[in-house]
């Protein structure tokens, strides 16, 4: 693809979107709503496409991207669309409107946010031009078929571009749109806004961690089981690699306490791995975790009150951490549980790491539950949940503290 | 015998290394490494605690051990942990630190004797970075890092000043005071290179000074064509910085400002818990391709991701290392870096700057890495 190319598909947007903005919003989100409802079918054509062929090349095993899926779209309906348009565009019988064009930036190989991202623009009239990540060619194509079934005169509002992100020239063509949505790591968002002018709108989504606390009642008996249940299911869903993903544990409790918290999670992590295999770990990832691995029974022969359980084919491991602070977390399923014996120590632990919180799962506070909740949104947490269901955020889940269609407004 | 140690049996292994590095002929000798690297491993069994009971627990001790691929590994991570030391921790006479944030621990090396720490890095620096010295002439160092006195717990800035010291001619100096490029200095310093052709010059720095020092130049719209005595040494990764290239981005950068081709750029791969450095052997083998190459008192293995085997020749692996020249501490370490033996040496392949994640959570050590900044 050549600059040209992607300049030609930007100024054929530009062109649909005044079509577009003829149309009664309502038609376009009613449109919308009816592509979320093919996705929640587990028999629609883009959703088994993109289950059938996502594993192959992403990694992921093909029981996690459908459980995912299935998960992540439940709550994703047309009405939960619709109710979110309201709130968020809603003004007096009308709905605001977005950009002239929206250019979105994708990254990884987690399919929901490509998959509202390619939406949200639309449900304000603003064409959009969507640039794959390298890791996930699939869904924002898929995303886009899905459109022209349901709505043909809307797929020509759609322009899906792919180009090596090291392209300049198609990077400057590609970011010459009104709004521009990006996501990647900081260097790659940082690397974007310096190529963005002051008169376009920027938004950042930028990359996240997620983690789970523990209060003293969730720290025994079948509260615990169902936590580690919950937390298990929430770590090996994509293999621990998105922003809802939880790296880390924080027991609001004593040692012992801890010590059950860590066992019961390595038996959930054993039981979910065969009902939800690991996909393959890239070299480096796999590296990284045996080299933490060691450092654990190096610090447990040094006589540290840390200790591990992983799987015989370390498709899993847990750490019974000495103390909270922070350590590398390796993800794809490396869980590192941390003592931090009262709530306040817990949020002393958490601060440093507050600027990167997506999401908490909690569990165990009783009476404390909302005051817990309460610090978390403080915290800077956009997703606050019980253990289990970190991975399906509803539609309105404001990521990174942007609304998922009202920061699209023209300002 | 070493100047911090009064154990005998350790002064005699220091010894011995010492006089290997100082041999002026590099020979692989696998009957003399083997019996010193068993002899330095039942040395450290025994002086080093936590090791002790990590090689027991793992099934290991000098008894059974009759390899020196067999002598335990221990992941270089554990230094941020633990002080592993085989000599009493009130002999220490310096630390080196390792780079990293105000929220998670640095990594400590603790030595009671810098002696067999700068004869090995003496050797190799000599070896592959000024390959053309003659002896007894002085090179001129323009070091992009601070000094030892402003940084004594960087194990780089004792590097360079070592090598200042031994070889470094009076125009030698830092570019980089009070933790930041010393801009003017290094444009002046450039210009006089440039107009003044000294016959052999090291430039050499971390890479991402490197990169502060381009992009004063450019701010500058300044480019020199240094002359050919002048060679670039460039070492670690941006990991937690602002900014990151690739590598042959950044060669090619060099080339453009500085006029030094890739072929005059030495990437050295070390690390603070390492007594010993490697160097690509470029100005040493200008016409093979590049590799680094491992002094002879050490050697490489490339190990299974997650297992911990041996890979197959030519295989990506978990890059371990015996070093005889960390006698002071645990000699066989393990890293969390890849690479892949290439002959007589081996390539670090590291994860190319810029390359996407496949998803979205703040990977590994990046979380780390930038979180106290």
């Amino acid at each position: 693809m050549t600059p040209e190319d992607v300049a030609a598909r930007l100024a054929a947007l530009r062109v649909a979107g005044a079509e577009l903005r003829r149309r009664p919003a309502r038609s376009v989100i009613d449109a919308l709503a009816s592509v979320l409802e093919r996705w929640r079918d587990p028999l629609g054509p883009e959703r088994r496409a993109l289950e059938d062929r996502l594993p192959g090349v992403t990694g992921f095993s093909a029981e996690t991207v459908r459980q995912g899926l299935a998960r992540a779209l439940a709550p994703w309906s047309g009405d939960a669309l619709r109710a979110l348009a309201e709130r968020e565009l809603g003004r007096s019988g009308d709905f605001a409107a977005g950009y002239e064009a929206t250019a979105v930036l994708l990254a990884g190989s987690i399919p929901m946010p490509t998959l509202l991202a390619v939406i949200a623009p639309l449900a304000l009239r603003s064409p959009v031009l969507v640039k794959t990540a390298a890791r996930d060619p699939l869904t924002a194509p898929l995303a886009a078929r899905s459109i022209a079934a349901i709505d043909p005169a809307l797929s020509a509002c759609v322009e899906v571009v792919s180009f090596p992100g090291s392209d300049g020239p198609c990077t400057d063509a590609f970011l010459a749109a009104d709004c521009v949505v990006a996501t990647g790591s900081d260097a790659t968002i940082d690397a974007v806004a310096a190529r963005v002018g002051p008169e376009q709108r920027l938004l950042r989504h930028g990359h996240r961690l997620s983690v789970a606390l523990l209060g003293p009642e969730a720290t025994e008996g079948r509260a615990l089981e169902e936590a580690a249940r919950g937390i298990a299911l929430d770590a090996s869903l994509w293999d621990q690699l998105g922003c809802l993903s939880p790296v880390a544990v924080y027991v609001a409790a004593d040692t012992p306490s801890c010590q059950r918290v860590f066992a019961s999670l390595a038996d959930a992590l054993a039981e979910i791995g065969g009902r939800l295999p690991r996909g393959a770990v890239d070299p480096a990832a796999a590296a990284l975790a045996a080299h933490e691995r060691s450092g654990v029974e190096l610090r447990a022969a040094a006589g540290r009150p840390v200790a591990l359980r992983a799987a015989p084919d370390a498709s899993w491991t847990v750490v019974c951490e000495e103390d909270a602070s922070p350590r590398p977390a390796p993800l794809h399923r490396f869980l590192r549980v941390h003592p931090s014996g009262s709530v306040e120590a817990l949020f002393a632990a958490l601060a440093p790491i507050a600027r990167h919180l997506a999401g908490a799962s909690r569990a165990g506070f009783g009476d404390d539950t909302s005051r817990v909740e309460d610090r978390l949104r403080a915290l800077g947490a956009t997703w606050i949940c019980a253990p289990g269901e970190l991975q399906c955020p509803p539609l309105s889940w404001p990521r990174d503290g942007l609304a998922p269609l009202g920061s699209l407004v023209r300002a | 015998m070493s100047a911090g140690t009064a154990d005998p049996a350790r002064a005699q292994l220091d010894a011995t290394v010492i006089a290997w590095a100082r041999e002026p002929v590099w020979r692989r000798d696998d009957a003399r490494f083997e019996e010193l690297a068993l002899a330095l491993f039942a040395f450290q069994f025994e002086r080093c605690a936590p090791y002790r009971r990590f090689c027991r627990e793992r099934g290991r001790t000098p008894g059974d051990v009759r390899r020196w691929q067999d002598v335990p590994t221990v992941p270089t991570g554990a230094f941020k942990e633990l002080a592993l030391t085989s000599f009493p921790r009130e002999r220490a006479v310096h630390a080196f630190h390792t780079s990293g944030s105000s929220l998670v621990a640095r990594g400590a090396l603790h030595l009671d004797t810098l002696a067999v720490y700068e004869a090995s890095l003496a050797s190799s620096f000599a070896r592959h970075v000024l390959p053309d010295l003659a002896p007894g002439a002085k090179a001129r160092f323009c070091v992009l890092a601070p000094s030892r006195r402003e940084a004594p717990d960087s194990s780089l800035s004792h590097m360079f000043d070592t090598m200042v010291e031994a070889v470094g001619a009076s125009t030698s100096g830092h570019w980089v005071a009070d933790g930041a490029l010393d801009a003017e200095r290094a444009v002046r310093e450039l210009d006089q290179l440039y107009r003044e052709e000294e016959q052999t010059v090291a430039l050499c720095g971390t890479a991402f000074a490197f990169v502060h020092l381009l992009e004063e130049l450019e701010r500058r719209a300044l480019r020199f064509a240094l002359p050919p005595g002048v060679r670039v040494m460039e070492t670690g990764g941006f990991k937690g910085r602002s900014r990151s290239l690739p590598r042959q981005e950044l060669y090619s950068w060099i080339g453009d400002r500085l006029g030094v081709p890739p072929e005059r750029i030495v990437n050295q791969y070390g690390m603070t818990e390492l007594g010993s450095q490697f160097y690509d052997s470029v100005l040493r083998h200008p016409r093979e391709p590049r590799r680094k190459l491992a002094p002879p008192w050490t050697r490489v293995r490339l190990l299974d991701a997650s297992r911990g085997a041996e890979v197959a020749p030519g295989a990506t692996g978990r890059i371990a290392i015996l070093d005889l020249a960390n006698t002071g501490s645990v000699c066989a370490l393990e890293t969390a870096d890849l690479g892949r033996a290439l002959e007589d040496g081996f390539d670090v392949l590291g994860r190319e700057a810029g390359a996407e994640e496949r998803g979205c959570s703040v990977a590994a050590d990046a979380l780390l890495a930038d979180a106290g900044s």
